[in-house]
């Protein structure tokens, strides 16, 4: 077992645009056959980022990771992570990583402490301390079979697994599924404090909630391409705002013509559409105009996340 | 070995633990009460006789020949079909659970997904497995001696060993062709399809081909007919029948093991 001071010491690494990617993904593609499960996906991940990974069932997510940790081997691009080759150099890869998978599939015959000190032998040990401070803060019984776990307590074993050791890159694959929100909760500090110490987060998830409160960086796949990417600022920049707009006389008959502007409709005195894009054009139509008051609807992530998949659907 | 290397293997030694401990119980109890049948069957039964009345070919194929003298009851009874291909069974219920069993059932990617090469994890459950049959062989010697020695039964323990060695390397050879197919497909119907058909149809043409004198030079063919054609209870066994068994296990394996690191692993 490893000193528990020592497991959780890790250097901070600088998040700067500078430093070369901790993962780089470039030109992926992944076929099954005749199934384009990935159509060309490029991405990096900055050390000490923490990148949303979203996309709708089937859009690519899993087959992606599943080929950053040499599961599946991509049909052609190239894959780098901490600068190595996960083909030629996936042992010294994995020994940097914890993985959460989608899902999580355990031996019958044991239990939760005897599925941690088996992987923990893989791993050359682990901090029996830091151990019973994760089960109970997730509130797993490591007593219990694994046969009779719910899919919720079989999530919370593997994210012990992954908060077990002081990696320097999480890769976590949909890994609240199945939590009450209280363990949503709990894994959204874990997060927070792995990040603290310096690691690095690729953060699959279909909770938008959770993404916007822990990403820094969001990817958006569909149907095995890359749609969208940015800060969660830039891509809640792209989503629909609602506007309502009040007029002393007559809604001007020009305004439906505003770039940006769209299902506009009239009633009365009283204007109502949706605004995609900048704000500024028609900040500058109604600046000569007689309005009496105006609402601007605070775009969330979730309405730029299905925007995002209407505007290429 | 070290830690994580140990660990390859007895991770899944621990989950072919029951299963071993059966196995080695129900071929204890077949051999115990075979044998426990050889007074009765010595002094009076008429079944020798029986067997006399047959044709030479049916006698042959089916091990029966001197079916009255300890050697040819154990052959009869055991060693021309029950036990090797009871171990047959064995190695390939082993080698497809821990290998594509697992993998099919998506159990092996919380291990794959450590630092250790996807190799070694699949090598590991192919010895554990080799390991789990190398136990019930010594079970099964020391059940048989001991049941012989009980009830009179006078055998050749070199004979023995070269009967139950051959017995295991058979196996070994099934086993290997086990881990070849799950190298190539995770899929444990397949594995249990082809190395099942290739362990009865060479079991079927050992035992049928040599009754036509057309058909009988393709019962060489057969690795049944490797191992116990020289008939090992009686005589002593030519050394490249165990070179003919045990090459094709150890390069079917490790084909396997070979082919296995170039695929992909197969999702949940």
């Amino acid at each position: 077992m490893v000193d528990a001071a020592a497991a959780r010491t890790r250097v901070q690494v600088a998040s700067t645009p500078t430093a070369a990617p901790l993962l780089r993904v470039q030109a992926l593609v992944k076929d099954y056959g005749a199934v384009h499960a990935v159509r060309g996906i490029d991405l990096d991940l900055n050390p000490g980022e923490v990148l949303g990974f979203l996309g709708p069932n089937g859009s690519g997510k899993s087959t992606t990771i599943r080929c950053i940790l040499d599961l599946l081997r991509p049909t052609s691009g190239r894959i780098e992570v901490f600068g190595m080759d996960p083909r030629r150099d996936g042992v010294a890869i994995r020994s940097r990583l914890s993985y959460v998978p989608g899902e999580l599939r355990l031996p019958n015959r044991m239990s939760c402490a005897q599925v941690i000190d088996s992987i923990g032998r893989l791993r050359g040990g682990f901090d029996p301390a830091r151990r019973d401070e994760l089960a109970e803060r997730l509130k797993l019984d490591l007593r219990r079979p694994t046969r009779q776990l719910s899919t919720g307590n079989r999530r919370k074993l593997s994210l012990l697994l992954a908060f077990l050791w002081p990696v320097d890159l999480l890769v976590l694959d949909e890994p609240t599924s199945g939590l009450d929100p209280l363990m949503q909760h709990e894994f959204v500090a874990l997060l927070r404090e792995a990040r603290a110490t310096g690691a690095t987060v690729f953060l699959s998830s279909h909770v938008l909630s959770e993404v916007q409160r822990t990403a820094d960086r969001v990817v958006v796949l569909r149907a095995g391409r890359v749609v969208a990417q940015g800060t969660v600022e830039e891509l809640r920049g792209r989503a629909r705002q609602r506007v309502e707009v009040w007029f002393e006389g007559d809604v001007p008959s020009h305004l439906k013509d505003v770039p940006g502007l769209v299902d506009a409709a009239v009633d009365g005195h009283r204007f109502t559409a949706s605004l995609t894009g900048p704000i500024r054009p028609l900040l500058a139509f109604l600046g000569s105009q007689p309005v009496t008051g105006m609402l601007v609807e605070e775009p969330d992530l979730e309405e730029a996340f299905l925007d995002l998949y209407e505007e290429r659907a | 070995m070290s830690g994580p290397s140990a660990e390859l293997v007895l991770a899944p030694l621990r989950s072919i633990r029951r299963a071993t401990i059966i196995w080695g119980v129900a071929l204890a109890v077949l051999v115990a009460a075979t044998v426990s049948v050889w007074p009765a069957f010595k002094s009076g039964s008429g079944v020798s006789q029986a067997i006399d009345q047959l044709p030479q070919g049916v006698v042959q194929a089916f091990g029966l020949e001197g079916f009255g003298t300890p050697a040819g009851f154990l052959r009869g009874n055991l060693y021309a079909f029950f036990i090797p291909l009871l171990l047959v069974g064995v190695a390939i219920y082993f080698v497809s659970s821990l290998t594509a069993g697992e993998e099919d059932a998506g159990r092996l990617e919380l291990v794959f997904a450590q630092p250790v090469p996807r190799r070694a994890v699949f090598a590991g459950r192919a010895v554990a497995a080799l390991v789990g049959l190398a136990v019930l062989v010594p079970v099964t010697a020391v059940v048989q001696l001991g049941a012989d020695a009980q009830v009179h039964l006078s055998i050749n323990g070199g004979r023995l060993g070269a009967t139950l060695a051959l017995s295991a390397l058979l196996a070994l050879f099934h086993g290997g062709l086990a881990v070849a197919v799950a190298g190539l497909r995770p899929r444990t119907s397949v594995v249990l399809g082809v190395a099942f058909v290739v362990a009865i149809a060479g079991m079927v043409a050992a035992l049928l081909l040599p009754l036509s004198a057309a058909v009988k030079p393709f019962a060489h063919l057969s690795p049944w007919d490797w191992a116990f054609a020289g008939d090992p209870l009686v005589n002593a066994t030519a050394p490249w029948r165990y070179v003919v068994l045990a090459l094709p296990a150890a390069a079917m394996a490790l084909f396997g093991i070979w082919v296995f690191g170039r695929r992909d692993i197969r999702a949940a």
